[in-house]
Formats: structure tokens, C-alpha cells, sequence
């Protein structure tokens, strides 16, 4: 065993705590060392707490500076702040990292989709400033500021160089919205003259949704902001086999949060019967955050292994395996090749 | 027959409007504003780009941009003359400010989003 890290679960609602516990099952058999520190989140707590994110929270991932998060749902319409958002509000968690890879086993019609998204997390038309300015008309704020879109395009380059990425696209809407896009475009080309090696360029959003239908492996590294960012990111990955496989990370300068970009799914609660991949990628994405590369490439490894071989998968990639079977099944092959 | 505009154009409801407050936002590099309540608006709170940073806490590490908005509140009936008397006060404690948002309610509910 190496370094013990000390990480915040946040199992959510519906089916999250099933999905974390096989997740839990997964990592904790790789040979990382993690204690894990429970913390509650979502509408369960609600009841509970008359929040959707208690203090308690809130505190336990400020002082562990990392979580694994399963999925919550926002009520909507009701008046309760979202808990993702407050959670990258309070931790300024301004880069939301979503990889679109193809997973090698599941049939697309593509050969090649690597595709690393940077989206902006905390401006835009996120920023929680609307109105009913008057009795028929509704406005939403879009806010974009310099510093904003410069730190986004920054840490994007310094990922993509550290990744060894050759190509990042900003995507904006700049010949319409010329002050906001405008800015957001601006700052990408002047943090881009700091990274020569990288080949940048920009691409108006809508073209980059037909480009990404047509012909997604020409894309490598996209940087986009929020709302462009949250269609897009769905967007690929749907490319590479849905939400149910795609992982995401919430980070900041001093904190970073992964998780799955699905629902919590809460007809199928308490059924064992999801899929729980989304959150075990997050996973290996927060292993590989925390250097624990090994433990990483092993799980990734043996649950490609799994859905290759179909005996042990989940309904909706046509097995009959319970949310635990797969799991287990991960573990298993994982120990069969150590 | 009516057309679709026409047609849009007739289910306007009429909703009954109360003027509750005003968003400011103000331009500053002196940090987080702070304000006594003028005249019968109390600030209750303020926000940057989005993110409340008062009262309550704020992450040392959270980004701030030069333009808060802060949210006053009326603590009584007020009416639209207040709202001049209010921005004239503000200006004359030296306040310099971009754009002032009324806020009203609808029936009875908040025409406004809540902060975060």
C-alpha cells in the first residue's frame, strides 16, 4: 500500500448510494488506499437538513479537497438552488472537465472519438441573475468577464500540454453575441500565444455540432463556455455510448469533485439494476487526479475486459447483470490478472 | 381566423405587480460593498458574477470581477418615486453604478431569482 488519501463520498439520491457502493467495491480492489468519508447530499437531505447541501458537506470537502459524487436531481421549479451549482459556486469549481473517448467494446459508428472538453463552470447563463421585467417578458443575465475565460482557457492549455494534446478549438457564438462570445474568444487567443506548441483555432458552436456528427475524430481539445459547454459535452457523449459512460470532474485551484453527468434515475432505486460505469470512470479520472495511475489502469483495464465479454453487464448493454454482478465481476477480473 | 400572434396575444394573464425592490450593480475596486439600509431599502445581499459573497462565507479563492450586484430589499411599501430618492441617495454616497433592475412580485411571487 502506498499514500492513504482521504476522499469525501457523496452517494446522492435515487440510485446513487447503490451505484457508489459497487463503485466503492471497485476502487477499494484496485490496491488504492482510500478512506472514504461519507457525506450526504441531494433531496434526501432536504427533509433532513431544509437543504440540498448541508454545512456538514460542504465543510468535509473543504477539508479533504476531493470527492466522488454520485448523481442528485434538482426539483424543479421550486425555489431550491441546484446542489451541483452551489457546489461549484461555494468551491469556485470553474473548470468542468468531461473526456469523450470511445469505449473500445461498444459498437459505434465511428472509429476514433478522444475528444477532451473544457466547458466553463460558473459564468454565462449560469450566474443566477434573471427577472420578470415585466408582467410577458423574462431575461436572463449572460455574464462573461476576462478573467473568467482567461483562467478556463489556461487551464485547459496547461491540461491539454500535460496530456499531450496537439489541437484545442475555443467555440463561441462571437458573430452574434460579439461582447460576451467576443471577450470569451479574446481571452482563449491571448492565453493561446502562451502555448506555441498547441495548435488553437475557434469554431462557431453550431457548426461545431454538425462537424461533431459528421466527422467527431477531428476534434481533439474543445473549450467552451457554460451553456455551449453543457449541450456539448452531452452532446459527445452521446458520441461514445451515452451518459451512462461518461465521467466529468468539477475543479477549481484548490478542490476538484468528480462524478457522472447522469440522473439519479430514482424509478430504479433500491433495483440494482443500473449502470454504475459512469461513476466508476469518474473514479478512475479522480485516481488518475491523485496520481494513483496503477490502480487507474487496472480498473479501466478490467471493466473494458467485462463489457467485452458480455456475461456480466447491465441492461441497457444488453445483459441481465445486477449493478453489484458487474461490479463484482470487475473485481474479479481484475484479481484473475494480478 | 387569428393568427398566431393573435392568438399569443390573448392568453397574456393579467398579474397583479408590487414593487419589493431593486438590484444594483455597482462598479468598484474597493472589495465587497457595504451599505447602511437607504432610506426604506435594506441591502440583503450582494453577489459576484453570480456567487453570493455577502453575508455568509466566501472562499478565499473565489474569483471576483470589479461589478457586484447588490440586492436591496423594500422594508415597507415603497413606489417609484422611491426608487429615484434611493439612486440619488446612492449616488451622492459616491457609489457609481451601471444598471439598476426593479424588483417586483407577481401575485404575491418573486419575479427574480434567488442567489446562490
Amino acid at each position: 500500500m502506498g499514500t492513504q488519501h482521504i476522499v469525501t463520498m457523496l452517494p446522492g439520491e435515487g440510485t446513487g448510494p447503490e451505484i457508489c457502493e459497487a463503485v466503492r467495491l471497485v476502487i477499494d480492489a484496485s490496491g488504492v488506499d482510500i478512506k472514504w468519508e461519507y457525506e450526504e447530499i441531494g433531496l434526501d437531505c432536504l427533509e433532513k437538513h431544509g437543504t440540498l447541501l448541508p454545512d456538514k458537506t460542504v465543510q468535509a470537502i473543504a477539508r479533504n479537497k476531493i470527492a466522488l459524487k454520485g448523481p442528485t436531481t434538482t426539483p424543479i421549479g421550486t425555489g431550491h438552488k441546484s446542489a451541483n451549482v452551489t457546489l461549484r459556486k461555494v468551491f469556485d469549481l470553474y473548470a468542468n472537465v468531461r473526456p469523450a473517448k470511445l469505449i473500445p467494446v461498444l459498437k459505434r459508428p465511428w472509429d476514433k472519438i478522444d475528444i477532451l472538453n473544457f466547458r466553463e463552470n460558473t459564468e454565462d447563463c449560469y450566474a443566477a441573475i434573471e427577472h420578470m421585467v415585466s408582467d410577458e417578458v423574462a431575461q436572463c443575465l449572460k455574464v462573461i468577464t476576462w478573467p473568467g475565460s482567461y483562467r478556463i482557457a489556461d487551464f485547459a492549455f496547461k491540461w491539454a500540454k500535460a496530456a499531450g494534446r496537439k489541437k484545442i478549438y475555443c467555440v463561441h457564438k462571437a458573430n452574434i453575441m460579439k461582447m460576451t462570445d467576443g471577450l470569451f474568444l479574446d481571452a482563449f487567443r491571448e492565453v493561446a500565444k502562451k502555448y506555441p506548441d498547441i495548435e488553437s483555432g475557434d469554431i462557431i458552436v453550431d457548426n461545431c455540432c454538425m462537424q461533431l456528427v459528421r466527422n467527431p475524430a477531428q476534434f481533439d481539445c474543445l473549450v467552451l463556455p457554460n451553456l455551449y459547454g453543457d449541450i456539448l459535452t452531452d452532446l459527445c457523449a452521446g458520441l461514445v455510448g451515452g451518459l451512462g459512460f461518461a465521467p466529468g470532474a468539477n475543479v477549481g485551484d484548490n478542490c476538484a469533485i468528480f462524478e457522472a453527468v447522469h440522473g439519479s434515475a430514482p424509478k430504479y432505486a433500491g433495483l440494482k439494476k443500473v449502470n454504475p460505469s459512469a461513476v466508476l470512470v469518474s473514479g478512475i479520472m479522480m485516481l488518475r487526479w491523485i496520481k494513483e495511475e496503477v490502480a487507474a489502469d487496472r480498473i479501466q483495464k478490467a471493466m473494458f475486459a467485462v463489457l467485452d465479454e458480455r456475461k456480466h453487464v447491465t441492461y441497457d448493454v444488453g445483459g441481465t447483470a445486477t449493478t453489484d454482478e458487474y461490479a463484482q465481476a470487475i473485481v474479479d477480473k481484475m484479481h484473475a490478472k494480478a | 381566423m387569428p393568427t398566431f400572434t393573435e392568438t399569443a396575444i390573448a392568453t397574456k394573464k393579467k398579474r397583479e405587480i408590487k414593487l419589493v425592490g431593486i438590484d444594483m450593480y455597482l462598479i468598484t475596486e474597493k472589495g465587497i460593498p457595504k451599505f447602511d439600509d437607504i432610506g426604506p431599502f435594506k441591502c440583503e445581499f450582494i453577489s459576484n458574477r453570480g456567487t453570493k459573497v455577502w453575508p455568509g462565507f466566501v472562499s478565499p479563492d473565489l474569483l471576483m470581477v470589479n461589478w457586484y450586484r447588490c440586492r436591496f430589499m423594500a422594508t415597507k411599501d415603497v413606489q417609484d418615486a422611491d426608487v429615484n430618492i434611493f439612486l440619488d441617495a446612492l449616488t451622492k454616497q459616491g457609489w457609481w453604478w451601471s444598471a439598476a433592475q426593479k424588483l417586483w412580485n407577481y401575485d404575491g411571487e418573486a419575479g427574480f431569482s434567488k442567489a446562490y
